[in-house]
């Protein structure tokens, strides 16, 4: 088990990205650790959403988006020949806003599973129920689990769409700030969730807030104008903090 | 490098005017043959005193025909649409003459449409008769609209002329319509890029796309309409009297205009809240 741990899921080596002429991410190198959480910190527009992006090839779709550098998932060389569908299904994602396709709950969890070419029913049912009860959702929603899912609230709505994103099986999972819109108590909710998590997969969490990172991460980076300023345990990033810039992000002072 | 791209795009620029005025050129001499020549023809027409039964019902025949044929130049449209705007990034040079040529096609009216094919029916059915290759009946002088396949390429080209644009035009606005993120959703599950087309942009933007076909096609109807009126009134000699097939078009462009309007409404007002579309 701990051998495992040391091989690192993810190992990024000299980033840089462009959107046009302009620089987003300069020289960016780490490494992500296998089930553990690696969160991303920093004020907004410095990069956090790109360079999570960058890690299921979600970028390709932009025009103008240019990159150099290495991204290495299991050992594997991430470029333009890589083939992005099976990589998308490893890596899952969680969006800031909770969006939902237009069809039941039921088949929203199950979207994964259909597109892969799994129709049976009985697999289905075994699939959505499964990952409704890790994301603590089953008990809300299984009457109404042929409903549109309008009728949830804001915070079910992002559990639902974790639960769906757990559903391919992914083996590392991202989260672009999750609870960006969320209140309090649904925050609470999808952080107990992220935590418990770690049991089943790696997962990258890019966030601007601060104690969220703080509570939530083993490993933290920040990032401030598209560099990473200083990246380790998340115990030393807050409470040790070699960079001033870091120090100051961290006490509330920058950003 | 800021400076190249200026100077490609002012090459595009200057290519996409150049094709314009070339397309005006074209369509200016058609008009003025139409106006010199429908007159002589018509002249000759009125000498010879032709059928004036046996001549609108093969053009009729030919219209269902073409009406047919616009149904699948829409088909056919939608398909480019598709290509032009999920597969061809927007910097392409192919996708930016295509649309070029579509936003000009579109802002021609269909009357003007009609004319030109009344002018390709009177003036060149001769030379369309070599491309199309049919036989040349003896007495083609003595009556100038003849049953044959070259009216029907002449009046078919036509309507694709007419359809195809706006079914691309609307098709893309569609397409384009559809948020990001929602793909994005369907992509970082694993989808590929047919299943995301499937499954999350062909059920949002079907209604539109619908809308967009039901206006092409009350285009082609309202051009037939405007054909079937010039030709009776051209061929029966007590006038004032409006055909029925006239009014049976016409009413039809004005149903499919309204549905297409209609349906553009109801989908805004039912579509609203079923998608968390970013705000």
């Amino acid at each position: 088990m701990l051998s495992e741990k040391e091989q690192p899921i993810l190992c990024i080596r000299d980033l840089n990205i462009w959107y046009g002429d302009e620089q987003i991410l300069r020289s960016l190198s780490f490494e992500v650790q296998q089930k553990q959480v690696t969160a991303f910190i920093g004020p907004a527009n410095c990069g956090k959403s790109t360079l999570v992006r960058c890690i299921n090839r979600l970028n390709d779709f932009i025009p103008n988006f240019k990159s150099t550098g290495e991204i290495l998932f299991k050992g594997v060389h991430l470029d333009a020949s890589t083939d992005t569908t099976a990589l998308r299904k490893q890596i899952g994602m969680v969006f800031r806003r909770p969006i939902l396709f237009r069809c039941s709950i039921y088949e929203n969890v199950a979207y994964g599973a259909r597109i892969s070419g799994v129709n049976q029913s009985e697999h289905l049912d075994t699939i959505v129920e499964k990952n409704l009860r890790k994301t603590g959702l089953w008990g809300e929603v299984e009457n109404i689990l042929d409903e549109t899912p309008e009728q949830l609230s804001r915070g079910q709505q992002q559990l639902l769409c974790i639960a769906r994103a757990l559903a391919v099986d992914p083996e590392v999972l991202i989260f672009d700030e999750p609870c960006g819109e969320l209140d309090p108590i649904e925050t609470v909710k999808i952080e107990t969730l992220v935590r418990d998590l770690t049991n089943d997969c790696t997962l990258i969490f890019a966030t601007n807030k601060r104690r969220q990172a703080a509570r939530v991460s083993d490993v933290a980076g920040f990032l401030y104008g598209g560099e990473l300023i200083e990246f380790g345990a998340t115990e030393k990033i807050f409470t040790n903090p070699q960079d001033n810039r870091t120090e100051q992000y961290v006490t509330g002072r920058l950003g | 490098m800021n400076s190249m791209t200026t100077r490609a795009e002012r090459k595009q620029k200057i290519v996409l005017q150049s094709i314009t005025f070339v397309i005006l050129g074209v369509a200016f001499i058609l008009m003025w043959n139409v106006l010199i020549k429908t007159r002589v023809v018509s002249m000759q027409a009125v000498s010879a005193a032709p059928l004036p039964n046996a001549m609108p019902t093969n053009l009729f025949s030919d219209l269902y025909l073409v009406l047919l044929m616009s149904f699948l130049a829409i088909l056919f449209g939608i398909a480019c649409a598709f290509y032009l705007q999920e597969w061809l990034p927007e910097t392409n040079w192919v996708r930016r003459l295509i649309e070029g040529l579509v936003a000009i096609l579109t802002g021609i009216p269909s009357l003007l449409f009609g004319i030109l094919a009344i002018g390709i029916f009177f003036s060149y059915a001769g030379t369309l008769k070599m491309i199309g290759g049919s036989p040349v009946p003896q007495n083609a002088e003595a009556i100038p609209v003849q049953h044959d396949t070259t009216l029907f390429y002449a009046e078919a080209l036509t309507f694709i002329l007419m359809v195809m644009p706006v079914t691309i035009k609307t098709t893309q606005g569609a397409l384009h319509s559809i948020a990001t993120p929602i793909r994005e959703a369907a992509y970082v599950l694993g989808a590929s890029k047919w299943q995301v087309l499937k499954r999350q942009v062909m059920p949002l933007a079907f209604t539109r796309i619908l809308a967009g076909g039901c206006r092409a096609m009350s285009r082609a109807f309202a051009a037939a309409a405007l054909l079937i009126g010039i030709y009776t009134w051209h061929y029966t000699t007590e006038s004032g009297k409006m055909p029925g097939r006239f009014m049976l078009f016409l009413s039809g462009a004005l149903f499919l205009s309204v549905l297409s309007s209609t349906l553009i409404e109801t989908h805004r007002s039912s579509g609203r809240n079923t998608v968390n579309l970013p705000r």
